[in-house]
């Protein structure tokens, strides 16, 4: 058993445990007494209520609608039913499972020591070698296995012990990995770029594509933090490789990363719709796996296959019951009233964008990304949309503000995947990852306020107007 | 008990294995058949696929209503914990009791409204677009899944009851990477999953 966290004692404060029961009950008994109170104040006092209790995400949304619709409305249960059985039968969700598998088939430990090797040989002589190496390996394996945790954990368990053995302090490397490996959500193909485009009926292509610049720019911008640290405090580098050498370990970790092309490439040109890209980079990657690879025989396929239903059904899920939820924000017109009540207090696109990223990032304190994205993009979009802010850019903020909060406590998933492999603390983590974390902010205030960034590449592809 | 496990795993890795497979026998296809090769295009071109979409669509759905039965087994449904789990074992206990509850009652209306629906549906003649086939049929997994999925939240909820042990769905699994021994993967605390309660506390 892992001794990382001390247990809570017998004597740990009770009354948290109020909270969900006064939540719920305030706004309700007021609605039910009549005393006039706004619905979404009674919607999100109840969803908030449920949640806290640390049921299932998809479960509290799913009872927040029947609560709401058997107490409290005219709205007939039958038209919201009806979303429940029909709420995810669009194509373009399914490339949410085909990513997942591709996904899984690549998430290898001999996938992650050839895009280790190849990362290293081009960058691991400048100042923070093997640091830097993390940065863009991490980068690379995000990409193609399309999970951060996964990502932590498959470069961290090879990289932080050579590291280490190298001379690294253990904050530098846990650092590097833990904030690096949180890039696969905005290197495409990305699922929570596939959420977004689903509850805002964006288009997936043009977020993919206008992934690809901030995707490489974050990533620089960690690099440069990283080298920056490593120069200043003289972090030891690795010898420089040579051509052949580079050109070898390139060709090593090519089929991995050409899936990211097959993905881009086919959806760019028009070959493949996007869930059709995803289905094809999960058979490509099926081949890489099984008969370039070798790293895996035919017989760890079904478990790959069960793993992957697993994984999607849970966000399929939650997909379902958060379309039940935002039909719900529609026809009780939540949006239409939080925009009315923006531009009724004269609140610009500056000041709007301000308050989604610190929603977005109170919101990273308790949930996971695509529950977050699923849940708050179908009330945030209608506003954006009135005060004319791009849907591609906007969908590429959020995804930058997920990223975000994946790395800070408490909820930050890679966090407790780093503490598991570096056996550190979570407070002595969350020191360690905090110069990198700032760049992320610094990066996300960028992304904000500068909308060319992001949009520059779909339109020069002509992917948007 | 045994075989509905099974049968459960075995449908639903089915399921994403034949979508996958499918699709990429429609793409191909669908280029294949637009290459001038003389009697290989004819052959091509008799055989539609057009209904191969609306079949992978349904598939996922089954295998979503069916999954998400099986994620509750292995755990792996999302939840935000930051508050339960710092509270003391008794009352999480009561929590996280609370929330399976919650969980069993809510698929259990959901599935009876998806019974009600079915059955309504069977009376008319309406049939899927492409594949015809009855809706009714394609719409089935929605009772079969949700009350599955009850029956799973049952059976966590009792088991959690009697050891005060919960499934835990590992997140960071690697093939090919060996973990260090002494750290169990599935003890390491996310917030996003209830911790056991077994010794009063979290582990």
């Amino acid at each position: 058993m892992s001794t990382l966290v001390s247990p809570v004692p017998a004597d740990a404060p009770r009354w948290p445990a109020l909270i969900p029961p006064v939540l719920i009950a305030i706004p309700v008994v007021l609605k039910l007494a009549g005393i006039g109170i706004a619905n979404a104040w009674v919607i999100f006092a109840l969803l908030f209520g449920l949640m806290l209790t640390g049921m299932p995400i998809s479960i509290s949304l799913g009872l927040t609608v029947l609560t709401y619709l058997f107490t409290m409305t005219t709205v007939p249960i039958e038209s919201v039913a009806l979303k429940l059985f029909t709420g995810i039968e669009k194509f373009e969700i399914m490339a949410i499972p085909f990513f997942i598998l591709a996904g899984n088939f690549l998430t290898h430990g001999g996938v992650a020591r050839r895009m280790i090797n190849f990362a290293s040989s081009m960058v691991g002589h400048w100042a923070g070698g093997l640091g830097l190496a993390g940065v863009m390996a991490c980068a690379l394996f995000a990409a193609v296995s399309g999970s951060s945790p996964a990502t932590v954990v498959a470069i961290g368990s090879i990289i932080l012990p050579a590291m280490i053995k190298q001379g690294f302090p253990a904050r530098f490397g846990a650092g590097v990995i833990t904030t690096s490996g949180a890039l696969g959500i905005l290197i495409p193909p990305s699922i929570v770029m596939v959420m977004y485009a689903v509850a805002t009926n964006t288009s997936v292509g043009a977020l993919f594509i206008a992934g690809i610049v901030p995707g490489l720019l974050l990533a620089t911008f960690l690099g440069f933090t990283t080298w920056w640290l490593a120069r200043k405090n003289n972090y030891p580098r690795q010898p420089k490789a040579s051509w052949p050498e580079r050109w070898r370990a390139f060709r090593e970790s090519v089929w991995g990363l050409l899936l990211v092309i097959v993905v881009i490439g086919g959806i760019y040109t028009g070959i493949f719709t996007p869930t059709e890209a995803a289905a094809m980079s999960a058979v490509y990657a099926f081949f890489v796996a099984v008969f370039v690879y070798k790293d895996m025989g035919v017989a760890k396929v079904p478990k790959i296959l069960l793993d992957s239903a697993n994984m999607s059904a849970m966000l399929l899920y939650i997909i379902t019951n958060a379309v039940m939820f935002s039909y719900l924000m529609t026809s009780e017109q939540i949006p239409q009233e939080l925009a009315a009540w923006m531009l009724d207090k004269g609140l610009g696109v500056v000041a709007f964008l301000l308050f989604v990223n610190v929603v977005l990032l109170l919101a990273g304190n308790v949930m996971e990304p695509s529950s977050i994205v699923l849940i708050m993009a179908p009330i945030l979009f209608p506003v954006a949309m009135k005060l004319g802010i791009d849907p591609v850019h906007f969908g590429i903020m959020m995804v930058v503000n997920m990223e975000v909060g994946m790395c800070h406590p408490p909820v930050g998933l890679n966090l407790y995947v780093a503490s598991g492999i570096t056996k550190m603390g979570i407070t002595e983590l969350t020191i360690a990852v905090w110069p990198w974390l700032l760049t992320m902010l610094v990066f996300l205030v960028i992304v904000t306020y500068w909308p060319g960034l992001t949009l520059w590449m779909p339109k020069l592809l002509g992917v948007i107007r | 008990m045994k075989i509905l496990d099974h049968l459960e795993e075995w449908l639903i890795a089915f399921l994403m294995g034949a979508a996958t497979l499918l699709i990429f026998v429609a793409v191909i296809h669908r280029y294949a058949a637009g290459m001038p090769i003389p009697v290989v295009q004819d052959a091509l071109l008799r055989i539609d696929l057009t209904w191969a979409q609306e079949l992978c669509i349904y598939m996922f759905v089954w295998m979503a209503k069916f999954g998400a039965a099986y994620g509750v087994r292995t755990g792996i449904h999302v939840g935000v914990d930051v508050m339960i789990n710092r509270l003391p074992g008794n009352t999480r206990k009561a929590y996280v009791l609370f929330g399976l509850l919650a969980g069993a009652t809510f698929t259990a209306i959901v599935g009876t409204l998806g019974a009600t629906f079915v059955w309504d549906i069977a009376h008319t003649d309406s049939v899927s677009p492409d594949l015809e086939l009855p809706k009714w049929i394609a719409y089935l997994c929605i009772p079969l899944g949700s009350y599955l999925m009850c029956f799973r939240f049952l059976q966590v909820a009792w088991a959690f009851a009697r050891t005060g042990e919960l499934p835990h769905h590992d997140v960071a699994h690697v093939e090919g990477i060996e973990a260090a021994e002494d750290i169990n993967p599935y003890a390491l605390p996310d917030n996003l999953h209830p911790a056991d309660v077994t010794d009063g506390g979290r582990k």
